[in-house]
């Protein structure tokens, strides 16, 4: 019976999709009609509104909504990421103020940046409120939210629990990130999940690391993804353990990471993997089958695909599948298509005709291989009906392209089937030929090398060659392909494999003068020829010397879409914190792209959406020697050392120092400027003495951190100059708490210097500006790393020898001097960083403080809270919550 | 302006988290020395224990109501009978079963976050 006049409770599709943007619409006339309405309902329910604060139903909800007479809702804009302390600091001012202010709540949406709503009669008040505020703008615009949306600001999807096995993430840091995981279990509690990704590691790195030997960290390399090969790695000498995990499932475990299957299964935090509208491509799911999964599993795999995703749009001929329901994994066709209902003609005989089938419960349907155009979605995939009738090409690759396999396989596309290829392999002695389906190509080789014939001529493509020796002696013809060192020639007399013949350089003569045009890259490539070098590297084969197939993640094959072609190009930025810089594609990762910025020594990640590649490029050899202030620095890192400690004083020190007293006062006495007395101060007395609770976690500091630019960049792991070994030690004794708060502080200071000698002076970012900037904090700032002390008990791991020691002395590089034994009484070694673990503590275990405002304190380990560990502090007997990694276990002596 | 306002949280990290039953939001510390105070019968402030047990880290958006009784967007959140103070929209987790038993032996409603 209530009237449908504007308060309809929305649902719930639209509360999460709707904007946050409310229309500056006439409430008059809403009003008026309300007017009414509501003095009816009034009379209704003014006894009961009461009552109903203790009920719960859904009916009585709809009494709640906002009348007229109830106060409204004003959105104003503030600081952003300051929403949360906007909010409060209102409080903080009503409690002050009294009824002299006049609004009646204040709210900040988790999801909504840069506005939070205040609930007031008028909006006089909401201007008086705000008054004084440091985190809202002056000349802020309070916008009303129209009575029928009011609702829906107070709308929240929880997300925690939405979460479950089996669903397809992506994980959002990390060397993996972007990279395609599936759920295999959750942690509600400790707000954790554990994924299964395709490992991307370097074994050969991995194998020194855990040797002990000295890790040549290459920069920004990340290694492709590869299933692990467990005697691949004893080979190396890993080693690799078989552990259980908590369900008594096998694993096998390298250097802390679990592997089973050749899955490496990792246990992130909820908050690094994104969940929300994930659409594997077809690549990386085939990609995550392993081989010998069956059929079902196929469908499976797919149709949770399709399950995240809201709708689907059928057109008449469309292969389909039913997933849920009695008709469940009943194949079809589309017939007809109509308001909620599609009709489908199923595959099995015996059935109706036509079965008339909920949208929500079908799916398209199509096998890999297919030709498939794409538009949008792969839900608006359609089959192509070309595939029927003879075609040269499927996906990137056609007849006569050559090919790259695997590692060591390759060969010319010699016929084009419906779903596969048939490639003549570079097997010389005898023709091979096998039959290859599109995702078994890794990728084209057009790399034009040069090779030497027989007589020790060059012979390049398109020259015309004899064989002389073997079982095609005396064929002849053009060259259509070269590869380590074997021809591809056509020969159009030759019957078998569409003409084409395989045959080793040296078992040819050139015949007549080589017709290519001054199209040499002769000096650059023609060393490689016989190298392994893959194909799309040769700009780069100092910097980035991969091991693996020059595969993008993702498994998107190369020379195909626009994008793929990125890798290696030169490209400009035009958005975001690089815009207008000039670089080269290094690697394409999901929806982002690591370049190396032409103009300083680092390794950034952008959007994909931000760059373009209309850069006239520049041969690589430019990129690699012309940029001068690059190449003396390259090689040889340590100037840059010199700068990190001068640099970190006048650039750090000075900020925290003079910013974190007046800064503490006017976060809570937001009105500073116009009060005499300092009472709000007095008013909290014990929480603002305590100064280092707010600066390691608390927004303001994070306002400190942002400005240095180093912070951005310091997040992406890999990314930049924190290796050479030493990063830790300037700050190992650093005066100010700020620094060692951030690990991802560390290369703060290194990328400033970087600033220093190569900077363009394009970046807004100095670290002389007052840091009020507003960046976005995007920096995680709970994160301040662990740092050795003495007195602590650490877990020595050197191959051949795990023991527990505790730490004496801490010496400038980072290493430590040991004393064996849990009281330290045994022998003293030297021990370096990674050869170390601080020992974890327990309940009830006297713990150091190894990060954070408190680093240095001793204290009691009281309680444990999932990850974070209670502890009650020695010299100041607070009770405080502390990041488990950053507490260890202090030495009985 | 009637009854004493809650305590508000005095920092934002970690610490912050909401009461099961109220969904007041305040500091562990603030929790541990002076409880809730719209729910007194968990005895935070006795049993330290508790306030792990009783309120949660994982809570969305935060609204500071100043006014309950006058407050719209509090009576809509059915918060509208508790102190002034900062609360959440939305917490994550249901209290758990014996606290839950106790709500019910004081009368006190509680009602589960809706999944």
């Amino acid at each position: 019976f209530f009237v449908d006049n504007g308060n309809d409770i929305p649902e719930e599709d639209d509360i999460r999709r709707r904007p946050p943007r409310h229309s500056m619409l006439h409430d008059q006339e809403d009003h008026e009609d309300l007017e009414a309405i509501e003095r009816r309902i009034q009379e209704r329910y003014a006894r009961r509104v009461e009552s109903f604060d203790e009920e719960a139903t859904d009916v009585e909800q709809q009494a709640l909504l906002p009348s007229v007479r109830d106060p409204k809702l004003w959105m104003v804009k503030c600081v952003i990421g300051r929403e949360r302390e906007t909010a409060v600091c209102l409080m903080q001012k009503y409690i002050d103020k009294g009824a002299e202010l006049q609004i009646r709540s204040a709210i900040a949406l988790d999801h909504l940046k840069n506005y939070i709503y205040v609930e007031a009669d008028k909006e006089a008040h909401v201007k008086e409120a705000i008054k004084g505020l440091r985190n809202i703008y002056a000349a802020s615009k309070i916008t009303l939210v129209p009575i029928r949306e009011m609702t829906d600001v107070l709308s929240v999807e929880s997300k925690a629990i939405d979460l479950a096995r089996d669903t397809w993430v992506r994980m959002k840091i990390g060397t993996y990130k972007g990279d395609l995981a599936k759920v295999v279990d959750v942690d509600n509690v400790r707000q954790r999940v554990t994924v299964k990704l395709i490992p991307r590691i370097d074994l050969q790195a991995l194998a020194n690391k855990l040797e002990g030997r000295e890790v040549v960290k290459k920069k920004a390399f990340v290694p492709p993804p590869r299933f692990l090969n467990v005697d691949e790695a004893r080979e190396l000498h890993i080693r690799v353990e078989h552990r259980r995990d908590a369900y008594g499932e096998r694993f096998d475990a390298i250097g802390g990471m679990m592997f089973k299957d050749g899955f490496l299964y990792k246990t992130v935090s909820i908050k690094s993997i994104n969940a929300q509208n994930i659409k594997p491509t077809l690549n990386e799911l085939e990609k995550f089958r392993k081989p010998g999964e069956s059929g079902d599993s196929d469908v499976a795999s797919l149709s949770t695909l399709f399950a995240n995703r809201k709708k689907g749009h059928f057109m008449k001929g469309d292969a389909v599948i039913v997933v849920k329901g009695d008709l469940k994994n009943l194949k079809g066709w589309v017939e007809k298509v109509d308001e909620d209902n599609v009709h489908i003609r199923p595959e099995i005989k015996g059935l109706p005709k036509t079965l008339a089938v909920n949208e929500r419960e079908l799916c398209k349907y199509f096998e890999p291989g297919n030709h498939v155009k794409i538009r949008v979605f792969a839900d608006d995939v359609v089959e192509s009906s070309e595939v029927t009738t003879g075609i040269t090409k499927i996906g990137d690759y056609e007849l006569r392209d050559l090919v790259l396999l695997d590692n060591m396989t390759f060969g010319v596309i010699i016929r084009v089937e419906s779903e596969a290829f048939q490639v003549l392999k570079g097997v010389a002695d005898r023709p091979e030929v096998a039959l290859v389906k599109l995702r078994e190509i890794k990728c084209k080789i057009e790399k034009k090398t040069s090779v030497q014939d027989r007589f020790k001529n060059t012979v390049s493509v398109k020259d015309v060659v004899r064989i002389v020796e073997g079982p095609c002696k005396g064929k002849q013809g053009p060259v259509e392909h070269i590869h380590r060192g074997v021809l591809f020639i056509y020969d159009r007399h030759h019957l078998e494999h569409a003409g084409f013949i395989c045959a080793k350089a040296s078992s040819c003569v050139v015949v007549g003068g080589s017709r290519i045009s001054g199209d040499r890259n002769g000096d650059a490539y023609s060393r490689f020829p016989g190298l392994r070098t893959p194909p799309r590297i040769p700009q780069s084969p100092r910097r980035f010397s991969r091991g693996g197939p020059p595969n993008d993640s993702g498994g998107r094959h190369r020379g195909g879409r626009g994008h793929d072609g990125l890798a290696g190009a030169t490209v400009k930025v035009r958005q975001g914190p690089y815009k207008g810089y000039r670089g080269r594609v290094i690697e394409v990762k999901g929806t982002t792209v690591r370049v190396e910025l032409e103009s300083q020594m680092k390794v950034v990640t952008v959007d994909r959406d931000h760059i373009s590649d209309n850069v006239a490029v520049t041969p690589h050899r430019e990129t690699r020697y012309s940029i001068g202030s690059e190449t003396p620095m390259h090689p040889s890192r340590t100037p840059l050392h010199p700068y990190m400690t001068p640099m970190r004083d006048p650039g750090a020190t000075p900020i925290h120092d003079g910013m974190r007293t007046p800064m503490r006062d006017r976060a809570w006495n937001p009105y500073t400027p116009m009060s005499p007395t300092r009472e709000w101060e007095d008013g909290n007395p014990g929480s603002w003495g305590t100064s280092p609770q707010y600066q390691p976690g608390s927004p303001p500091s994070r306002q400190y951190e942002a400005p240095t630019p180093g912070a951005g960049w310091a997040s992406t792991p890999g990314g930049n100059y924190s290796e050479a070994g030493t990063p830790r030690d300037p700050y190992v004794n650093a005066p100010s708490p700020y620094l060692p708060s951030t690990p991802g502080g560390q290369p703060m200071t290194p990328n400033s210097a970087a600033y220093l000698p190569g900077t363009p002076g394009g970046q807004p970012m100095t670290p002389g500006t007052g840091g009020l900037d507003m960046m976005s904090p995007v920096l995680g700032g709970d994160n301040e790393g662990p740092w050795f002390m003495p007195d602590i008990l650490v877990n020595v791991h050197r191959p051949g020898e795990e023991s527990v020691g505790v730490i004496r002395e801490v010496l400038p590089d980072g290493s430590c001097k040991v004393a064996l034994g849990s009281s330290g009484n045994g022998e003293t070694i030297t021990a370096l960083p990674n050869e170390m673990e601080a020992v974890v503590p327990r309940k009830s275990d006297k713990i150091k403080i190894m990060g954070g405002a408190l680093r240095g304190s001793t204290g009691k380990l009281i309680g444990v809270d999932g990850t974070d560990g209670i502890v009650k502090v020695d010299d100041t007997l607070d009770v405080k919550i502390l990041d488990l990694v950053i507490l260890a276990k202090l030495a009985q002596s | 302006m009637a009854s004493a306002p809650a305590q508000i949280p005095t920092s934002f990290g970690h610490e912050l988290r909401a009461c099961l039953r109220c969904r007041l939001v305040k500091t562990y510390d603030q929790f541990r020395e002076s409880g809730c105070e719209n729910c007194p019968f968990f005895k935070m402030e006795e049993d330290h224990e508790r306030v792990v047990d009783c309120t949660t880290p994982n809570f969305n958006g935060i609204i500071s109501v100043m006014d309950p009784t006058r407050s719209w967007a509090a009576r809509w959140l059915r918060i509208g009978r508790f102190v002034p103070g900062v609360y959440t929209l939305a917490v994550s987790e249901a209290l758990p079963e014996d606290l839950q038993t106790i709500c019910e032996d004081e009368h006190i409603q509680y009602v589960p976050p809706k999944r």
